[in-house]
C-alpha cells in the first residue's frame, strides 16, 4: 500500500451515531424535486451507514396518481449515479419504498393514508411510528398539519412527528399565525421547523468550538470583541427559483433563517446543559434582544441591492431582471447587508454586520470574529499598523477555522506581521460531511428538535426585520435597490456603511 | 428511567393453556386490547450468581436477573472470600461455582421476568418471554403470564401493549416448556433472542431457540473463547443476525484507533504497520482478537500463521498487501479489580515503519488501567500518539435496548468479517 490512502480505512462502517427507531416517514409533496434531490438521496445515504433499521419504510404521498413501482423507479433514475455503485443495496432498500396516492385538502384521502399506514405496519413492523414531512407548498403548512391532526395521524406524541420545510410564513404576523395552527395540531415537540444550515458540521461546531473549549467562552463578548460579520455569498443567481424568489427576495430567502441562525448560535449564553429546549431557549433569548441598529431609520442599517449583469465578453452573465421568469422591473433583492445590534450584557454596543447575495465573487459562508486591538502598540507592525485578531469560522467550503495573530518578523527589529493558525475540516478529519438533509432528517426520525427552530425562535427573528419588511411594503424608495455588477462583492453602498463605521468588510 | 414491575400480578397457568389465553387476551372482539406492533423479545436469563447470592444469604431478593450495583458488589466479595485469583471478574461462572460450595438456603421472591428494564419496557415489546432455569435442577416447571403496559410517565401511550411469559424451573422442565414457545412467536413480527449467560451452558438449548430468522444477541466474553468465537463465526456464516455485546464494547477502541489516523497525512502509515500488540484483561482473548481482526480485515492483512505460547499469549503473522510481515501479539495482563465484562482490553500498540520516514508508534490505553508494558521498549525514536479510550458505563440492558431499538435484521458488515478471523487466530 504505498499510494496514499484516500479514505481511512479504519473509519469504514464505525460512525458512532444514534440510533433511528422503527418507523414510516411519509413525505408529502413526494412527486415534487426536493425528494428526488435531496430526501430519498439523504435516507439512502442512511440506509448506506446502516443507520436505518430494518423495520423502516418511506411511504411517498402526492396527488398524482403513481404506484409504488412507479415511485420506486422514478426515484432510482433521478438517483441513478448514486445506485449505479451499489445496485443490491438499493434493492433491499427501495422494498421499503411505497407510494399513495393523497391529496391533503381531501379528508378521505387521509382516511386511506391511515388504512394504508397499518398495511405498512404489520408489513414492516414500523411499529405505528411516523414521521411526516411536509415538501409541500408553504400554503399547505396549517392545512396540512390541521388534515393530519384531523385524521388522528398526531395523536401520539411519541410516535409522530411532523417536519416542515422553510419557509415558516413570510412574516412576523404570518408566522405567529401559522404556529398557532400548527401547535393546535400536536404538541411542539411533535414539530420539526427544518432550516437546513443548522444540519452543517460546521454550523453545530460553533457551539463545541465555544462550548467545549475554555480558551474562547471567556473573551467571547463586548470586552474583547470588537464586530462580528456574518457572511453567506453565492456565485449562483436565481436559475429556476425566480417563481419562489421574485417573491421572497434575499432577506426572506436567506437572512431571515440561515444567517439569523448562524447569528443566534455565534451569540448565544451558555446553555445549562446539551439539551434541545436548553439550547433553542438560549437562541431564542438572544434573538429577542436583538435589533435592527437603527430601527427608526432602518435605511441607516441595511443596504439591498440586485446583480446586474457581468462576466466577461466570453462568458456573459445575465442580470436578475433579465433571468427567465423575472419581472423586467422587479425590485426583488438578491443582496441584503445590514447591521444589528444585540442588546445584552454580553454584546452591548457590538455591531454584527450580516451580508448575503447571489452572483457574488466567491461562494461562502463564514462568521468572522474582529478582536479588539491592543491598548498600547509597543511595536511596528510590518504593515503600517498591527492587525486586529480575527477569528475566522467557515462554514463552506473549504471547512474549518483560523485564528490571525500578530508574530514576531524574523530580524533583528522587533516589529510585529499578522500570521495564521489553521484548523481545516479537511486535513483533520478527511472525510467529507453528510450532506445537511442527512443529519437533519436522521434527528427528526430521532425525535431530536436540537437542531430545529422553535417557534418562539422563529417568530423572535421575523420580529427582528419587521421594520425592514414595513418599510419595503410602505416606502420601497427609502429602501433602493443598488444595482451591482454580477461577480463583484455586492453594491458599494454596503461598502459605505462598514466605512461610516471605521471597517471595511472581510474579503475571503 | 427504574425498571417496571408488570401492572397485574401474573397468573399462573399450566403450559398448554398459555398459548391459548394469550390468543384470547389479544383477540379483535376484546375493546381493550390492542397489542404493540413491535417485536418478541426471548431472553434466557439464568442469573446464577445472583440466585447463590441470594441463597447463600449475601444479598436480598428479589431475584430480577438485572445487573446491579448490589450483585456486582457482593460478587466481588466473594472472589476475595474464595480465594479466586483478584484478576476473575465477579459475574462469571467460577464465582457461581465458588458459591455453590457454600451453604445457605435464604429464599427470595423470583421476578425475573417480570422486572423488566425501562430501557427495554420503553420499547413496548409486543412479548417478552423470559426462561429462568433455577438452581435446583428437579424444580417442576412453573409458567406464569401477564399482560403489561409501560406506564405513561416512561414513554408509555394507552393503546398498545405488550405481555410477560415467564417459564421457572430445572433445566429438564424448562426443555419439555420449549414446545409452546413457537405459536408464542408471531410469525409477522421480529424476534430477538437474548442469551443472557455463558455461551457454555445449555448448548442444546441455545440451538433450539436460536433459530433463523429469530435475531441472536450474546456477549462472547462469556463462555469459553473457542466455543464463543465459533460460535460467533457459526452462525454469521450461516446468515443469522448476530449481536455480539463483547464486539458492541470495542466501539470505544475503533473509534479511536480510526480517530488517530483521521488525519491525512496519517493515513499511510496505516499501509506499513509491523506491528500490532494488544493486551486484554484475564484470560480471555476474545475481544482482543477481535480487535485485531477488524484491523486486519480493515488494512486487508492476509494471515500467515497463528500459534499459542504458553503463558496465554496468542502470536500470529500476516502479510501486508505489499508482501511485507506483519506480527500480531494479543497478551493477557493482571489486573486489580478486573471489569465484569472478562477480558476486557487494557491496551494496544500498532507500530508503523513507513519507507523514509520515521517509525510511527499509536498506543491506545484505556482510561481504567495503564499501559506501561506497551509504553515500554525501544521506541524513542519513534513518533509516538498516546490516546486514551474512555471506559464505557453502559448497562447489558441498556446496550440490548439500543440494539432492539436498531433492529438490524443483518449482522453488522464488520462483525461479520472479523468473527471468522478472530476463530482462525484462536486456533
Amino acid at each position: 500500500m504505498s499510494t496514499t490512502m484516500t479514505t481511512n480505512p479504519l473509519r469504514v462502517g464505525l460512525r458512532q451515531e444514534r440510533v433511528i427507531a422503527p418507523q414510516c416517514l411519509v413525505i408529502f409533496g413526494a412527486s415534487g424535486d426536493l425528494t428526488h434531490r435531496k430526501l430519498v438521496p439523504a435516507l439512502f445515504e442512511l440506509f448506506m451507514q446502516r443507520r436505518l433499521p430494518s423495520e423502516f419504510a418511506v411511504l411517498g404521498c402526492a396527488r398524482r396518481p403513481w404506484s409504488d413501482e412507479e415511485f420506486r423507479s422514478k426515484m432510482a433514475e433521478a438517483m441513478a449515479d448514486k445506485i449505479t455503485d451499489n445496485p443490491q443495496a438499493w434493492e433491499q432498500f427501495s422494498a421499503g419504498m411505497f407510494y399513495e396516492p393523497v391529496d391533503l385538502q381531501k379528508p378521505e384521502d387521509l382516511v386511506k393514508l391511515g388504512g394504508r399506514l397499518e398495511t405498512i405496519d404489520r408489513l414492516r413492523a414500523t411499529r405505528s411510528n411516523r414521521t411526516f414531512y411536509l415538501s409541500v407548498s408553504p400554503k399547505f403548512y396549517g392545512s396540512g398539519c390541521r388534515a393530519l391532526a384531523d385524521a388522528g395521524l398526531l395523536r401520539d406524541p411519541e410516535r409522530s412527528r411532523v417536519v416542515i420545510e422553510k419557509p415558516f410564513g413570510r412574516d412576523y404576523s404570518s408566522a405567529q399565525a401559522l404556529n398557532k395552527v400548527v401547535q393546535s395540531c400536536g404538541q411542539e415537540n411533535q414539530i420539526f421547523r427544518i432550516d437546513h444550515y443548522l444540519g452543517k458540521e460546521t454550523v453545530q461546531n460553533i457551539m463545541v468550538l465555544r462550548f467545549a473549549n475554555t480558551i474562547f467562552e471567556p473573551i467571547w463578548n463586548r470586552n474583547y470583541i470588537s464586530s462580528v460579520q456574518i457572511t453567506a455569498a453565492e456565485t449562483v443567481g436565481v436559475e429556476e427559483r425566480a417563481g419562489y424568489y421574485e417573491s421572497s427576495g434575499a432577506l426572506r430567502d436567506m437572512v431571515q433563517n440561515h444567517l439569523t441562525q448562524m447569528l443566534a448560535i455565534t451569540a448565544m449564553e451558555t446553555p445549562g446543559r446539551f439539551d434541545p429546549e436548553a439550547i433553542r431557549s438560549e437562541k431564542a433569548k438572544v434573538l429577542q434582544a436583538a435589533r435592527l441598529a437603527d430601527e427608526l431609520e432602518p435605511w441607516n442599517c441595511c443596504i439591498r441591492g440586485q446583480y446586474g449583469p457581468g462576466g466577461s465578453q466570453s462568458a456573459p452573465l445575465k442580470g436578475y431582471r433579465q433571468e427567465p421568469g423575472v419581472d423586467p422591473n422587479s425590485t426583488t433583492e438578491t443582496y441584503v447587508a445590514m447591521k444589528l445590534f444585540i442588546d445584552n450584557w454580553r454584546w452591548q454596543g457590538v455591531p454584527f454586520y450580516v451580508r448575503t447575495g447571489k452572483r457574488l465573487a466567491k461562494r461562502l459562508s463564514e462568521v468572522v470574529l474582529t478582536f479588539r486591538e491592543a491598548p498600547v502598540h509597543l511595536f511596528d507592525a510590518a504593515g503600517g499598523s498591527p492587525t486586529a485578531n480575527q477569528l475566522i469560522l467557515r462554514i463552506q467550503p473549504d471547512e474549518g477555522a483560523e485564528f490571525r495573530f500578530e508574530v514576531k518578523s524574523p530580524g533583528s527589529g522587533m516589529r510585529s506581521r499578522p500570521v495564521e493558525m489553521e484548523f481545516s475540516y479537511d486535513e483533520s478529519f478527511g472525510e467529507p460531511s453528510d450532506e445537511g438533509y442527512v443529519r437533519l432528517l436522521a434527528d427528526a426520525m430521532l425525535s431530536d428538535p436540537t437542531l430545529f427552530t422553535r417557534s418562539d425562535e422563529v417568530e423572535a427573528a421575523w420580529r427582528l426585520y419587521t421594520p425592514l419588511l414595513e418599510l419595503i411594503e410602505d416606502s420601497p424608495w427609502r429602501l433602493p435597490i443598488h444595482p451591482y455588477e454580477s461577480r463583484t462583492w455586492g453594491p458599494a453602498a454596503a461598502d459605505s456603511m462598514l466605512a461610516r463605521d471605521g471597517l471595511l468588510w472581510r474579503r475571503p | 428511567m427504574s425498571p417496571q414491575l408488570t401492572l397485574q400480578t401474573p397468573l399462573e397457568l399450566p403450559p398448554s393453556e398459555i398459548p391459548a389465553y394469550l390468543e384470547q387476551l389479544w383477540a379483535k372482539d376484546q375493546p381493550t386490547s390492542q397489542g404493540a406492533h413491535t417485536f418478541c423479545l426471548l431472553v434466557w436469563q439464568p442469573a446464577w450468581v445472583e440466585q447463590q447470592l441470594v441463597r447463600t444469604g449475601r444479598i436480598n431478593g428479589p431475584i430480577t436477573g438485572v445487573q446491579r450495583d448490589e450483585v456486582i458488589t457482593a460478587a466481588r466479595q466473594v472472589v476475595s472470600d474464595s480465594d479466586l485469583p483478584l484478576t476473575t471478574p465477579p459475574l462469571t461462572a467460577s464465582v457461581g461455582q465458588a458459591l455453590g460450595s457454600l451453604n445457605g438456603d435464604q429464599q427470595a421472591e423470583d421476578l425475573r421476568g417480570q422486572h423488566v428494564d425501562a430501557a427495554v419496557s420503553t420499547l413496548r415489546p409486543r412479548r417478552l418471554i423470559t426462561l429462568a432455569p433455577s438452581l435446583d435442577a428437579s424444580h417442576p416447571l412453573e409458567t406464569l403470564v401477564a399482560a403489561y403496559c409501560p406506564l405513561p410517565e416512561e414513554g408509555g401511550g394507552t393503546a398498545a401493549c405488550g405481555d410477560v411469559v415467564v417459564l421457572r424451573g430445572g433445566y429438564a422442565a424448562l426443555t419439555q416448556g420449549l414446545t409452546i414457545l413457537q405459536p408464542l412467536l408471531p410469525e409477522d413480527l421480529p424476534s430477538w433472542v437474548w442469551w443472557n449467560g455463558s455461551l457454555d451452558e445449555a448448548p442444546e438449548l441455545l440451538e433450539q431457540l436460536a433459530i433463523a430468522p429469530r435475531r441472536l444477541i450474546f456477549d462472547s466474553a462469556l463462555g469459553s473463547p473457542h466455543h464463543c468465537l465459533n460460535l460467533l463465526r457459526d452462525r454469521i456464516e450461516a446468515g443469522q443476525s448476530v449481536n455480539d455485546l463483547n464486539w458492541l464494547r470495542l466501539r470505544g477502541w475503533r473509534e479511536t484507533l480510526a480517530m488517530v489516523f483521521d488525519p491525512p497525512q496519517r493515513r499511510n502509515a496505516l499501509g506499513h504497520v509491523v506491528q500490532l500488540d494488544i493486551d486484554v484483561e484475564g484470560e480471555h482473548p476474545v475481544q482482543g482478537l477481535l480487535l485485531a481482526a477488524w484491523i486486519a480485515d480493515r488494512l486487508g492483512w492476509e494471515l500467515g500463521n497463528s500459534e499459542p505460547e504458553s503463558n496465554g499469549i496468542i502470536t500470529a503473522s500476516f502479510s501486508r498487501s505489499d508482501g511485507a510481515s506483519v506480527t500480531m501479539r494479543v497478551a493477557p495482563v493482571p489486573v486489580g479489580q478486573p471489569s465484569i465484562h472478562p477480558g476486557q482490553i487494557v491496551g494496544m500498540r500498532l507500530i508503523c515503519q513507513p519507507d523514509h520516514q520515521p517509525a510511527a508508534c499509536v498506543i491506545l490505553c484505556a482510561e481504567s488501567g495503564g499501559c506501561m508494558r506497551l509504553e515500554a521498549g525501544g521506541m524513542a525514536s519513534m513518533e509516538l500518539i498516546e490516546e486514551v479510550v474512555p471506559v464505557q458505563h453502559s448497562r447489558v440492558e441498556a446496550d440490548v435496548a439500543r440494539l432492539l431499538e436498531g433492529g438490524h435484521d443483518t449482522t453488522t458488515p464488520l462483525l461479520a468479517a472479523a468473527a471468522p478471523l478472530a476463530a482462525k487466530l484462536l486456533h
